[in-house]
């Protein structure tokens, strides 16, 4: 099965959820999905054994305000999560796309049905400020326990701790 | 005791100290470059050992601390723990350039930077990272100083 | 303290670094009932250090130092992954001699880091001459590193848009002979870690993934590869030269500890046999090719094969001379998985070599075990718990 093959395959696989899709590089097919269908599109590529869960990256679409200077400024409070679930099936890669909104940035854990998920979702919880239902475990696992409540890294907004006197 | 019996009893724990100092090693964060060539000087070409230097595994028995990496938050408290652990005298040598400026790491969030800001820095071997030879050497330096 | 007493109360065995009475997180925890693992889970972020965030605010080119130390043990796939992203997104092809070159730094690192893991994976078990061994070996791959890049660890030989190292005649025919010379020693591990009785019977069975589970859990690298999984990014999306210059894959079926062994060992012969070709048949050429500052927009993923499995980076870039989002996945995160998976069921013995058999990056190299059983609280060092694997299989 060549390339173009595999990601067709891939791409049937979760065609009933798929909102819209995109083939950003030629080993590659995005499929944007619904918050509430991605854990049956997750189940349906991993029994279909395409490929494993290779990554979950998470990107932040902040809102910007403007200011009274004209100065474009990151939105603290109102913008977008979104989740790239990376699967790897030999040369292709099949990601699925969900957008979370800041104010209801809740989405079902997959590691009932991917044991191995929960180290990425664990990641991207704390790194974005997202809340995975039913996760096996919200603990910290790269930040410090001691780390400040609300306050997510990886989100434009922040631009580091305050310097401890 | 008298001040010279306590000087001189000082001077034969340092000499037994130079001539056989028990070593532990600590990671405060570093990419693994700066440790694996110490574990490194412990391997025949470089063989560390036949200076008497011992690589063990407690703070409580140990003279010298040598210490990796950046010191992120994660690993600040456990790293002043470890230094107060040891008994006096003790000693610490700070291997990396992560260990004297951050190195590449400058500026990363969750990273104190310098071990110096953490615990007192006896030694600092630049690099990026050391090679094992200079290492020792700054182990050795240390050695030497505690001599006079 | 090391009496492996079987009451049936839980155990909870936390590995952690340094400090034993504190049971701080940053830790590995085993539930252990007798001398049967049932259950695990991990806590990491000692080595956290806030890496991507900081590539948001350097450079393209600053950057490339940066993703060098993610890891010093295979710090030149990761800035070969970074770079092919960016030369992915700048939409620039690298001339075929800076691709062989690449190849050639990545396949010498893998001899570096599979030696450095044979002899930590030795060491866990209690084979300390075999740790000597490797080790003193490696030194030959570490000098002809040194030769070719000018640094022992972190080479910075790649550059966005090639290579700045080359190689010539003298250089070439110090390869040559080393990778003679590694063959030859290579031959002996295989023999240790196949035929020698005490080393069998802390790798034999143990440890053991079907391929099945390694499959759903997505175990990576040499570990999923030793339980059948036929993956390798070299061979399934060839990159730098390795369209020219391939690989074959080395599986195994046992999927146990020996099988981790066996399939490193076959690696490094056809890691041998990849090198001499690329040194025999270099094309020839520019190192680079012209990279903007300025990197156009979009986003690319680049996968390449690290020693110790697939490492995944994801690039986005918003068409400035400062990344938008970098994410990096490493192998061993992957592998994490595969250990919480596959250590229930097995022995507490079993646990030292088992979290070796993956190959992670030993950051925590001194770690400490609490181990609870009901009120009281015993203190197991890393040492201990090492020496309590090497005393029960005596």
């Amino acid at each position: 099965m060549d390339i173009e093959q595999k990601l067709q395959a891939g791409a049937e696989i979760v065609k009933e959820w798929t909102l819209s899709s995109s083939a950003p590089e030629t080993h590659r097919l995005d499929m944007v999905i619904a918050p509430e269908n991605l854990k049956k599109a997750v189940a349906a590529i991993l029994d279909s054994q395409w490929g494993y869960l290779s990554a979950i990256t998470g990107l932040d679409h902040p809102d910007y305000l403007t200011d009274d200077t004209g100065a474009k400024k990151v939105d603290p409070e109102n913008g977008n999560l979104e989740l790239l679930y990376h699967f790897s099936g030999g040369a292709a890669v099949l990601t699925l796309r969900v957008t979370l909104p800041y104010s209801e940035a809740v989405i079902d854990s997959i590691c009932d049905i991917d044991l191995a998920a929960q180290l990425y979702e664990r990641e991207a919880a704390e790194l974005f400020g997202i809340e995975f239902r039913g996760s096996p475990s919200t603990e910290h696992l790269v930040l410090p326990d001691d780390w400040p409540d609300g306050v997510y890294p990886l989100r434009k907004a922040f631009t580091g701790l305050k310097k401890e006197s | 005791m008298t001040t010279p019996m306590v000087g001189v009893i000082e001077k034969v724990k340092t000499w037994a100290r130079v001539n056989s100092p028990w070593v532990i090693h600590f990671n405060s964060g570093s990419c693994n470059g700066c440790d694996i060539e110490i574990l490194a000087t412990l391997t025949p070409r470089y063989d560390v050992e036949r200076f008497g230097i011992k690589l063990q595994g407690s703070p409580r028995h140990a003279d010298v601390l040598i210490c990796t990496g950046p010191v992120t938050l994660q690993a600040r408290d456990r790293l002043v723990r470890v230094y107060e652990q040891m008994p006096e005298p003790k000693f610490v040598v700070a291997v990396g350039s992560c260990g004297i400026s951050s190195g590449v790491f400058q500026g990363c969030y969750n990273v104190v930077g310098n071990i110096g800001d953490v615990i007192p820095v006896n030694v600092y071997v630049p690099g990026c990272p050391p090679r094992p030879e200079a290492i020792i050497y700054g182990v050795v330096q240390l050695l030497k100083s505690l001599q006079n | 303290m090391m009496g492996a007493e079987n009451k049936p109360e839980k155990f909870v065995v936390s590995i952690g670094p340094q400090h034993p009475a504190l049971k701080e997180p940053g830790h590995f925890e085993f539930a252990v009932e007798g001398e049967i693992v049932t259950s695990a889970t991990a806590r990491l972020g000692f080595v956290h250090r806030g890496m991507e965030k900081g590539t948001e605010s350097r450079t393209w080119v600053q950057n490339l130092y940066l993703m060098e130390r993610v890891c010093g043990i295979c710090s030149a796939v990761h800035a070969m992954a970074y770079a092919q992203g960016v030369e992915k997104l700048a939409k620039v092809e690298i001339p075929p001699r800076a691709r062989a070159i690449r190849e050639l730094v990545a396949e010498l690192e893998r001899v570096h880091s599979h030696l450095l893991w044979l002899g930590v994976a030795a060491h866990e078990g209690g084979f300390d001459t075999l740790f000597m061994l490797s080790w003193r070996d490696r030194e030959t791959v570490m000098d002809l590193l040194e030769t070719i890049t000018g640094n022992r660890v972190n080479y910075s030989a790649n550059v966005l848009g090639g290579v700045k190292i080359d190689i010539d005649d003298t250089k070439s025919a110090a390869i040559l002979k080393g990778m003679d010379f590694l063959e030859q020693r290579t031959k002996h591990y295989m023999k240790v870690v196949t035929e020698d009785e005490t080393f069998l019977g802390r790798t034999r069975n143990i440890g053991a993934m079907t391929l099945e589970q390694a499959l759903r859990l997505g175990s990576v690298g040499p570990t999923g590869r030793a339980s059948g999984v036929p993956y390798d990014v070299r061979v399934d999306a060839p990159y730098a030269a390795y369209q020219d210059f391939p690989v074959s894959i080395v599986t195994d079926t046992a999927g146990d500890l020996e099988a981790r062994f066996v399939v490193r060992i076959k690696e490094l012969y056809e890691t041998y046999r990849v090198i001499r070709e690329l040194v025999e048949h270099m094309p020839a050429g520019e190192l680079t090719a012209r990279i903007p500052r300025r990197i156009p927009e979009g986003e690319v993923i680049s996968r390449v094969e690290a020693p110790r499995g697939e490492l995944l980076y994801f690039l986005k870039s918003n068409g400035s001379d400062m990344p938008e989002r970098i994410k990096v996945r490493t192998p061993s995160l992957c592998n994490w998985g595969s250990i919480l998976a596959t250590a229930v069921g097995h022995k507490l013995a079993d646990m030292p070599m088992i979290l070796a058999g993956i190959d992670p990056c030993f950051s925590c190299n001194d770690r400490m075990i609490v181990v609870n059983r009901g009120s009281d609280q015993s203190l197991w060092t890393w040492e201990d718990l090492r020496q309590y694997g090497i005393e029960y299989y005596k």
